[in-house]
């Protein structure tokens, strides 16, 4: 019982955390030989209801550039990085039910609302332009030798600044 | 020795510690901070800063998925 | 750390506290459910089953270990804190060797490399880099969560983290929609800048190893430095 409670209800400390995920993502490169990459699978996702709507958004530029199309035998649906992304979800409700820690929380007001849309938007736009978000433009770059995650890392620390400064005016 | 509750049910990271923290500049030394918070990573980073602020901190589960964190100020 | 007037106000709540609901059964079903999925998949498509069982695996660790990429950068700049990031250093000692003996392998077999052969994640880097990165580091500290901390809290049952995920979608779709004039005005001219292929294998490696490490320390520094127990 005490084992279960140490690795079950009790936060891990951070660096352990850190240390599994670096592992993680190490073998996924070697398992798969594709990184820990999480946005690209978000707009598969925005042009999939996009092609249900009607719209030819397979043909968009963007699909056709830097590698950024659908692998052989891919729909915008039916991708790896659905697979992965839903993973991640699981995996964390897995973990919450095993603590009895689940709870369903609401959203409590307008604000929160207003506030969780326009950064969702802010993030999502940004990855397009930087080649990923904090994952795959971050914690699996910088890892890969190439001078874009450091840039990343430079910049999103500037941003997250300017995030803090607004946050302490308009939302606390 | 007074009791502060501070009520952070629905709140998004980092709204949690951050409410704790201006709350905690307003109160005396000997006063106790009542945290009732369901966000799960407060247990972790109000319980870190506070500690390394040097005051007395532990918490409950109350129900599952929120918790009580209690505060005595100690400087 | 505890005070004997917390223990009495825990004891007190403690008799309080009602019988929990045990969510032990769902744990149970979703870890069958989970794991016969992933035996389905071995047989349909090995590649996705090993992107299914990492995903799991991930997702468990960030959710226990409570890591959240957007707070590594909040905390120091909040509350002055480093503790995550520096567990965020520690994961890139730890990915870049790892990456490195990957990478490694590959050029050994294959000397005259293309850029686009090498595993790993290697993009252009420019303006666009620097503009995105602070878009996104606005909209995560305002959304409070990246895109790892979203799908975290999705599973934690946070609404507001659905919205924050359709407001995601919505940015990258338009971000996708709009990429033929970012890529005319500044990505095309872009390079990928890969280390080793100015620097060397190893120096780069080495070089890297040494900037995480000062960097952990100067963390580890600003850390106590922010620490009103020790200067006390």
């Amino acid at each position: 019982m005490r084992l279960y409670d140490k690795i079950v209800k009790k936060p891990w400390p951070y660096w352990i955390g850190g240390s599994i995920l670096a592992v993680l993502n190490v073998s996924l490169l070697i398992a798969t030989d594709s990184v820990w990459k999480i946005t690209t699978g978000f707009l598969y996702w925005g042009a999939a209801v996009l092609e249900k709507l009607g719209y030819n958004s397979a043909d968009w530029y963007y699909f056709s550039a830097y590698d950024h199309g659908l692998k052989e035998s891919e729909t915008f649906f039916n991708n790896s990085y659905t697979v992965l992304n839903i993973a991640v979800i699981v995996g964390a409700l897995l973990a919450v039910l095993w603590a009895n820690e689940f709870k369903w929380k609401k959203i409590k007001n307008t604000r929160q609302f207003f506030f969780a849309l326009i950064g969702g938007v802010l993030m999502g736009y940004g990855t397009r332009l930087s080649f990923g978000c904090n994952i795959g433009a971050y914690f699996s770059a910088i890892p890969s030798f190439s001078l874009h995650g450091w840039i990343f890392a430079v910049f999103m620390f500037a941003g997250a600044w300017l995030g803090s400064k607004i946050l302490f005016k308009y939302i606390l | 020795m007074v009791e502060y509750k501070l009520d952070c049910l629905y709140e998004a990271c980092p709204i949690p510690l951050l409410k704790a923290l201006k709350q905690l500049e307003k109160m005396k030394i000997g006063d106790i901070l009542i945290m009732h918070t369901d966000h799960n990573c407060s247990i972790v980073n109000v319980v870190e800063w506070t500690k390394k602020q040097g005051h007395y901190i532990d918490y409950v589960e109350i129900v599952e998925g929120e918790w009580e964190i209690y505060i005595e100020k100690a400087r | 750390m505890t005070s004997s007037r917390i223990e009495a106000l825990k004891k007190q709540k403690q008799m309080e506290i009602r019988k929990k609901n045990n969510q032990m059964h769902y744990a149970v079903l979703g870890t069958t459910i989970t794991f016969m999925i992933y035996f389905m998949l071995i047989n349909y498509h090995l590649r996705l089953s090993s992107f299914w069982i990492i995903g799991i695996l991930l997702g468990i660790t960030m959710q226990r270990s409570r890591f959240c990429f957007a707070s590594s950068f909040r905390d120091p700049i909040m509350v002055g804190s480093t503790s995550l990031l520096k567990a965020v250093l520690l994961a890139f000692i730890i990915s870049t060797i790892g990456f490195f003996i990957i990478q490694y392998k590959t050029i050994v077999l294959n000397p005259d490399y293309l850029i686009t052969e090498i595993p790993g994640q290697l993009s252009p880097v420019g303006i666009h880099t620097a503009i995105g990165a602070v878009l996104f580091g606005v909209g995560m500290v305002v959304a409070g969560g990246c895109a790892s901390g979203t799908l975290i809290r999705i599973g934690e049952g946070y609404m507001m983290q659905l919205v924050v995920l359709i407001g995601f979608i919505i940015g990258s779709t338009l971000g996708a929609k709009h990429f033929v004039f970012w890529d005319k005005t500044l990505i095309s001219k872009a390079p990928i800048i890969y280390f080793p292929k100015y620097l060397g294998f190893f120096p780069s490696l080495i070089l890297q190893l040494i900037l995480l490490c000062s960097l952990y320390y100067i963390a580890d520094w600003y850390d106590k430095k922010n620490n009103i127990t020790i200067t006390m």
